[in-house]
C-alpha cells in the first residue's frame, strides 16, 4: 500500500518533470536556431546541404558518447572513462580485423570490451560504494594504459575496406553514423521515458535514499547506466575507426568533457535526477555547429574555446532562471 | 593541316590512355614513410630541378590546417606560410585545433575548410590517422593536399618536412664529438606512438651506440612533449645516475624542463642537454649558457618551402613525393652563423647541404 502511494507520487513527479523538460528543450532548440541564423548570415556556405550534413557527421560521435553520459548523469553519476574505453575497444577490434578475424566477431569483441569497462565502473561504484568521479578518473588512466600497452603506442592502420565502407556509407543523403546515432537516441529516449529502468534512473539520481526505500534496485540501476555508457563508447569508437581507417591508442582524448558539455547544454544536472535525451542531442549539435561555423568564419581555435565556454555558462544561467529560485 | 590535327588528336588519345593507368597507380601508392621514401628531393634543389615557381592569373587561395597554435613551432610555421604567400601574391588561411590532443576537433576544422573551395590544402595532422577522412575527401574533390611535418598520413601523395631520424643522429654525433671519453646519457622521448618521436629516439640511440663504444643509454623514457613531466622524469634519472653526462630531448619544451631539473640538482657543468625544434625560449636558454644546443628544424623556412611546393604542384610540376626541409644543431658556437646580426639563414643552410653532399 505504502509502495503504491510512493509510486503514484513518483509518476506525478515525473509528469511534472516532463513538462519542465519540454520547456527546457524548447529553450535549447531556440539557442540552436539563433546560432544557425547567426552563422548563415556570416557564411554563405553554412546552410548548404553538404555543410549541414558535415555538422551532423561531426556531432555524431560526441552525441553517441553524450547519450550514455546523460543516462549516467541522470542516475547521479559521472563517467570520465569514456575516451579510454573507446580507445581500448578500438585497438582490440582493429587488431582482430587486421589479423584476419571476420568483421562481425571482431565488432562483437569491441562491444564486449565497452560493456566490460562499464561493468567494472558500475560494480566499483554501486557495490564497492566508491565515488563515481574518483572511480572513473582511475579507470580513465587504467583503460588508456591497456590500449597503450596492448599496441605499444602504435596506431593500427589497416582496417578492412568493407568495414570502412559501411561506416562511410550513406543511406539516402544521411551518413550511416548519423543514422546509427539517431536510432541510439530513439532507443535511449524510450528507455528513459517508457521503461521502469528509466524511471529508476530518474529516481536514483533524484533521491537515492527515497528510491531505495520505495524498492528501486539502486545498485542494478547504476550498473546499467555505466554499462550503457561503456557500450556507447565502444560504438562511437567503431564509428571513428570506420571513418579514419585506423585505430589509435590515443583516440578519444578529452571526449568526456565534450560529452558532459553537450549533456549540460541540453539540461542535464550533475546533481542527478535531471536530463534530457533530446536536449543532449541538441547540445551536441550546438557544439558541432559552433566549431563548424567559427571555422568557416576563420575564427581561431582560441576564440572557439571562448565561445564554447560562454555557451555552456549561458545555458546554465537560462536553466537557473527558467526553474525559478528554488 | 588536317594531318596535323589528326596527329594531335591521336596524341591526345594516347596521352589520356596513358594517364588512366598512371592515375590507377597513384591510388595505390605504398604507405608513406617520410624518412625513407626514395622519391624525394631537397628543398634547395627545387629551383634548379623544376625552374621558377609558377604564376597564376587568378588569385590562388591556400588553406592550411596546423596542429595547434599553443606551440610556438606551429605559429612560426604559419609565419612561414604567410611570408611565402605575401611573396608570391596568394592568399593563405590558417586554422588550428585548440591543443595538441584535439584530434576530432582538427578533423572538423579540416572538413569545414573543404567546403570553402581552396585551391590546395596544407595539413599538419595531430596523429597519423586523424585527418584521413578529410584528405580522402579532398582527393575526391580534386584538391591537392600537402602533408607538412610531422605526423605522416600513410596515403599522402605529397610530404614536406625534415628527416626525423637525422635529428637524433645529429644529436648523437654532437655528443660523440664533444665527450671523447663517453659516459652515461638519457633520452626524454615525445608522445609514445608518434612517428617523429620514435624516429628521433631510434636515430640517437643507434648512432651513439654504433659509432662509438663509450656511451651507455641508461634511460629512454617518454616525457609526452610536456615540460613538467620531463622535469620530474629527469630529476628521477639524475638521482639514479648522478654521473650522467647528457640528455637528448625530442623537443625543446621538454629540454627546458630537463634544464631546470639539471639546475636544481646543481649539475649544469656536468650534464649537457640537447633539445629539438629551435623555439625562442630554447635560444634564450642557449644564450644564457644553460641549454647546450637544439636541433633547429627552421619552422619559418619549412612553412615557406611548403607553400612554395603547394604552388609548384598547383602549376602542374611533377615534384617527388617528399621534399625534405633542413635542420641543424645550433649551439652557442655556431649561433651567429644562422641567427646573428646580418646572418642569411637560407644561404648558410644551402652551404651546409652542399658540404654534406661532398
Amino acid at each position: 500500500m505504502e509502495l503504491q502511494t510512493t509510486q503514484n507520487q513518483t509518476s506525478t513527479r515525473i509528469r511534472s518533470v516532463n513538462v519542465r523538460e519540454y520547456i527546457r528543450n524548447a529553450g535549447t532548440l531556440i539557442g540552436l536556431i539563433v546560432i544557425f541564423i547567426f552563422f548563415s548570415t556570416q557564411s554563405p556556405v553554412f546552410l548548404t546541404e553538404a555543410n549541414l550534413i558535415n555538422i551532423l557527421q561531426q556531432s555524431a560521435i560526441n552525441a553517441c558518447i553524450a547519450l550514455g553520459m546523460t543516462l549516467v548523469i541522470i542516475s547521479g553519476g559521472i563517467d570520465l572513462s569514456v575516451g579510454p574505453t573507446a580507445a581500448t575497444a578500438a585497438v582490440f577490434t582493429a587488431t582482430l580485423m587486421f589479423t584476419g578475424t571476420p568483421v562481425l566477431p571482431a565488432v562483437a569483441v569491441g562491444f564486449l570490451i565497452g560493456v566490460a569497462c562499464g561493468l567494472i565502473n558500475g560494480l566499483l561504484i554501486a557495490k564497492a560504494k566508491l565515488q563515481p568521479f574518483i572511480v572513473t578518473l582511475g579507470t580513465l588512466s587504467l583503460y588508456r594504459s591497456i590500449a597503450l600497452i596492448y599496441t605499444g603506442g602504435n596506431p593500427i592502420l589497416s582496417v578492412p575496406p568493407d568495414f570502412r565502407a559501411f561506416f562511410n556509407g550513406r543511406m539516402g543523403n544521411l551518413p550511416v553514423p548519423v543514422i546509427i546515432v539517431g536510432v541510439v537516441a530513439v532507443i535511449a529516449w524510450i528507455l528513459l521515458r517508457r521503461t521502469p529502468l528509466g524511471e529508476y534512473m530518474l529516481a536514483v539520481g533524484g533521491n537515492e535514499e527515497a528510491a531505495r526505500i520505495s524498492g528501486v534496485p539502486v545498485a542494478l540501476t547504476k550498473i546499467s547506466a555505466y554499462v550503457i555508457s561503456g557500450f556507447l563508447a565502444s560504438l562511437a569508437a567503431l564509428i571513428l575507426v570506420g571513418r579514419l581507417g585506423a585505430a589509435e591508442p590515443i583516440l578519444g582524448n578529452l571526449w568526456e568533457l565534450d560529452a558532459i558539455a553537450a549533456a549540460a547544454i541540453g539540461g542535464a544536472s550533475l546533481m542527478g535526477g535531471k536530463g534530457s535525451i533530446i536536449g543532449t542531442l541538441l547540445g551536441a549539435i550546438i557544439l558541432g555547429a559552433m566549431r563548424n561555423g567559427l571555422t568557416l568564419m576563420n575564427v581561431q581555435a582560441f576564440y572557439q574555446l571562448l565561445a564554447t565556454g560562454l555557451i555552456i555558462i549561458l545555458a546554465m544561467l537560462v536553466d537557473r532562471l527558467t526553474r525559478g529560485s528554488n | 593541316m588536317l594531318k596535323n590535327l589528326r596527329l594531335l588528336a591521336l596524341l591526345v588519345i594516347v596521352v589520356i590512355g596513358m594517364s588512366v593507368p598512371v592515375m590507377a597507380q597513384e591510388a595505390e601508392l605504398p604507405p608513406l614513410d617520410s624518412d625513407t621514401e626514395p622519391d624525394r628531393t631537397e628543398w634547395w634543389q627545387l629551383e634548379e630541378q623544376f625552374g621558377p615557381v609558377p604564376t597564376f592569373e587568378e588569385k590562388v587561395r591556400v588553406g592550411a590546417v596546423a596542429k595547434t597554435l599553443i606551440n610556438e613551432y606551429w605559429r612560426l610555421l604559419g609565419e612561414g606560410y604567410q611570408n611565402a604567400a605575401d611573396n608570391f601574391g596568394v592568399d593563405v588561411i590558417l586554422q588550428a585545433a585548440q591543443n595538441e590532443a584535439d584530434q576530432l576537433g582538427q578533423l572538423a576544422i579540416a572538413e569545414a575548410m573543404l567546403t570553402l573551395n581552396f585551391n590546395i590544402l596544407l595539413v599538419s595532422p595531430q596523429s597519423d590517422a586523424n585527418l584521413i577522412p578529410a584528405v580522402d575527401r579532398a582527393q575526391e574533390l580534386g584538391i591537392p593536399v600537402v602533408n607538412v611535418n610531422d605526423a605522416v598520413i600513410s596515403t599522402a601523395r605529397h610530404y614536406v618536412g625534415n628527416v626525423q631520424r637525422d635529428n637524433g643522429v645529429r644529436a648523437a654525433r654532437w655528443f660523440i664529438e664533444n665527450f671523447p671519453d663517453g659516459g652515461k646519457v638519457a633520452v626524454i622521448e615525445g608522445q609514445a606512438g608518434v612517428y617523429a618521436a620514435g624516429q628521433r629516439t631510434e636515430g640517437y640511440t643507434t648512432t651513439i651506440t654504433t659509432e662509438s663504444d663509450k656511451f651507455e643509454v641508461v634511460a629512454s623514457v617518454p616525457g609526452n612533449w610536456d615540460r613538467q613531466l620531463a622535469f620530474d622524469t629527469a630529476a628521477t634519472i639524475l638521482q639514479q645516475h648522478p654521473d650522467l653526462i647528457g640528455f637528448y630531448c625530442n623537443n625543446d619544451t621538454m629540454a627546458l624542463g630537463v634544464v631546470e631539473a639539471v639546475k636544481a640538482a646543481n649539475l649544469l657543468e656536468q650534464v649537457a642537454v640537447i633539445g629539438t625544434d629551435g623555439i625562442s625560449d630554447a635560444y634564450a636558454s642557449i644564450l644564457a649558457g644553460e641549454l647546450r644546443g637544439t636541433i633547429d628544424s627552421f619552422p619559418v623556412l619549412t612553412g615557406e618551402v611548403a607553400l612554395e611546393v603547394a604552388l609548384r604542384l598547383l602549376g602542374g610540376q611533377a615534384l617527388p613525393r617528399v621534399v625534405s626541409t633542413p635542420q641543424a644543431l645550433i649551439t652557442l658556437d655556431n649561433y651567429d652563423r644562422y641567427y646573428g646580426e646580418g646572418a642569411d639563414t637560407r644561404a648558410a643552410l644551402i652551404e651546409d647541404a652542399k658540404m654534406a653532399m661532398k
